[in-house]
């Protein structure tokens, strides 16, 4: 019987600090036992949980795309016990990987629609990792136009350089990256995320929204996605909240009927808005 | 299905069975109070109101080690979890379940073995058991099974049903695996017992409370009852002792923890109770349900709308009455549904 509370052993092949206050570092992990890659099949949105032996486990989006063979890459925000541990781990560790869990984005449903992303700091992990499968060239074509907005507060805590830099330079995704304030050496976008999404968002009409990012930014881009047109049922969104086994057991994480670990952690709007806000 | 007659004189020989085909967990005095509990078969009862606290535990025990590792770096897979206790399951038979506990691990089967994921570590030691229930013919005075859709005679999570007769017991089978172990027990005499059964059925449900009317709870809609002004006031009275999640049959909340020392460690899960602020903190210091309301409205919801919701109408009070009697303030969830649904 498959145990899945069981994670599978993983190395720490690469890790690097991915923000300049040192908050946010990235880690590729291997898996140690082959056949286990297969097991840990995923699409774009799922999470896993990150396992380390004797400190505990926390949830964690993954950022890779499943197109990218070989390792599973996560960037870990160092907040409390078992984040902070992993701040202090070296590449060549042994730790765990038990997933995927959740639901990924829609991607199936979304196929034939123009698609805005839109993500602040660094929740925009799962949607790099959404990114890089639709611009695979057999996944393109299923879709219409890319628009992906990116904001951070500075441009020393922005997340995937190297990912969205080359982005900017193909013609089949529009890459709108944007601080807060002016910076030195900064010469993109200015202004918020729901200021910049209410300047480049597509009209409504067979378009969907994907959103991530702090509770702040969430409640401003929203309105502004209604006030384009855009129907509850077009804007999909990823939830957080407190996890423990992931699998809709442990009780921990519901929102109202729903499980954000096994039902969720993607919700349309139009499913949120009837369900108490409890996240 | 098989029907047969323990009498008095033979109840012992009946119990020395049970014990001697599997591990007998049975209602049995434990620390002053009646417990579901490992018994000798000279120390089965069968004079109980019900026990104290849920059986919940012979699945799903209060402390749960599920994996382990070592450090040792001579030796093979240092730092790597492995399972603990899947593979010595100890073949179980639990007497004098009452029904209401019966359907309530029923519930929680459905929790552990969900739409997506199954859990292994209650899945290997309810699904191996042999549940044999016992009827209530004295419905205690906080019980109302028959309220929330149950009934002292009800079968559901069983694989036999027994009541006192004659200072002995009739019992009969309910599901396959329940039949075939009461075949191979020896000494068990076949005898009318089904027919009884059904008359004492009717006899007790009618001097129960009829069913509470839960039907605006189902066919409201979930934020209408959550924004309900009621919840407030129940909550002001409640300490968020987590007692009614303790004892309750259909609670299956846990905590996961990692403890270890300089050789390894293991990780554990313990019963947790969503009356706690803990359990819903994010990292950040964000809490969805910051204060007792919200907690204790969480708790409300999940036994009368959320669980319905989720199983076919199924209420996830299956009215053992344990809160209503433990309660410190005395909270009374029978009185929260009739507001709920007012
Ligand atoms: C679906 C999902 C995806 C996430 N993706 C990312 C990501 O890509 N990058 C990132 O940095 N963070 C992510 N988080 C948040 C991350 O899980 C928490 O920051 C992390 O659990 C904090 O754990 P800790 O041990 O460091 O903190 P502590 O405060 O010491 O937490 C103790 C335990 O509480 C639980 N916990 C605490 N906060 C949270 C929380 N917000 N969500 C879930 N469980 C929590 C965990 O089980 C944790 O082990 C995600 C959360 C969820 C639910
Ligand atoms: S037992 Fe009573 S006081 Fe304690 S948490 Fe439950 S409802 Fe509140
Ligand atoms: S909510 Fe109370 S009465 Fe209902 S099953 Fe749980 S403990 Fe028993
Ligand atoms: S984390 Fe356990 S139910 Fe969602």
């Amino acid at each position: 019987m498959h145990n899945p509370f069981l994670p599978y052993p993983v190395r720490i092949a690469m890790l690097r600090v991915e923000t300049e206050d040192k908050n946010l570092r990235t880690f590729k992990f291997e898996f140690v036992n082959p056949g286990d890659e297969e097991k840990f099949a995923y699409m774009p949105g799922q999470f896993a949980e990150l396992s380390v032996p004797g400190q505990g486990e926390i949830p964690i989006g993954i950022a890779s795309s499943p197109t990218e063979k070989g390792s599973v890459m996560f960037t870990v925000n160092r907040v409390g016990q078992v984040s902070s541990y992993m701040h202090n781990m070296k590449e060549g560790d042994i730790m765990g990987l038990r997933g995927p869990l959740g639901h990924p984005y829609p991607l199936d449903t979304l196929e034939g629609k123009n698609i805005i992303i839109i993500a602040g700091g660094f929740a925009v992990t799962t949607l790099r990792s959404t990114i890089v499968w639709m611009l695979q060239p057999e996944n393109r074509p299923k879709y219409g136009r890319i628009t992906f907005v990116y904001g951070a507060r500075t441009p020393g805590l922005l997340c995937f350089k190297d990912d969205w830099s080359e982005w900017q330079k193909r013609d089949d995704i529009d890459v709108h990256v944007t601080i807060d304030r002016e910076a030195p050496g900064w010469s993109g976008k200015v202004g918020f995320v729901p200021a910049v999404t209410k300047e480049v968002c597509p009209p409504p009409e067979n378009t969907a929204a994907i959103i991530c990012g702090p509770p702040v930014m969430i409640k401003f881009t929203q309105p502004v996605l209604a006030e384009a047109g855009y129907s509850p049922d077009n804007i999909i969104m990823s939830l957080e909240n407190r996890m423990k086994c992931g699998l809709g057991i442990c009780g921990r994480c519901n929102v109202g009927p729903e499980y954000v670990c096994k039902d969720g952690p993607v919700f349309t709007l139009s499913q949120l808005n009837q369900l108490p806000r409890e996240y | 299905m098989a029907e047969y007659i323990v009498k008095e004189n033979a109840l012992r020989a009946f119990f020395q069975a049970l014990a001697q085909e599997r591990r007998l967990l049975a209602p049995v005095r434990v620390g002053g109070k009646l417990q579901m509990a490992e018994a000798r078969p000279e120390e089965v009862t069968l004079d109980y109101g019900n026990t104290h606290q849920s059986p919940k535990s012979a699945f799903f025990p209060q402390t749960e080690r599920l994996m382990a590792f070592h450090k040792d770096t001579a030796q093979s897979d240092p730092f790597v979890y492995k399972p603990l206790g899947l593979d010595k399951i100890t073949p179980t038979v639990l007497f004098g379940l009452r029904p209401c506990d019966a359907q309530g691990l029923a519930i929680c089967d459905q929790v552990f073995q969900n739409d997506r994921f199954t859990d292994p570590y209650w899945k290997t030691k309810y699904e191996s058991s042999i549940k044999i229930g016992l009827a209530c013919d004295q419905p205690g005075p906080a019980c109302f099974c028959t309220a929330v859709g149950g009934s002292p005679y009800g079968e559901a999570g069983l694989d036999a049903l027994a009541a006192v007769k004659d200072a002995g017991l009739a019992l009969k089978a309910i599901t396959e695996a329940g039949a075939e172990f009461l075949k191979k027990l020896p000494g068990l005499e076949s005898g009318a017992a089904e027919s009884e059964l059904a008359e004492r059925r009717k006899a007790v449900e009618s001097k129960m409370p009829g069913p509470l009317d839960q039907a605006k709870v189902a066919a409201g809609a979930i934020l209408d009852i959550f924004n309900q002004p009621h919840w407030k006031d129940t909550a002001d009275r409640c300490l968020n002792c987590g007692t009614c999640t303790f004892v309750c049959p259909t609670c299956h909340c846990f905590d996961i923890q990692d403890e270890q020392n300089d050789k390894g460690g293991v990780r554990m899960r313990n019963w947790d109770t969503c009356m706690s602020w803990l359990y819903t903190v994010h990292g950040t210091g964000h809490n969805p349900r910051p204060t007792k309301t919200e907690r204790m409205r969480q708790r409300f919801l999940h036994k009368l709308k959320y669980i319905p919701l989720k199983q076919n109408g199924q209420s996830g009070c299956i009215g053992c009455g344990r809160c209503v009697t433990l309660c410190p303030v005395n909270i009374d969830i029978r009185e929260v549904a009739k507001q709920m649904n007012g």
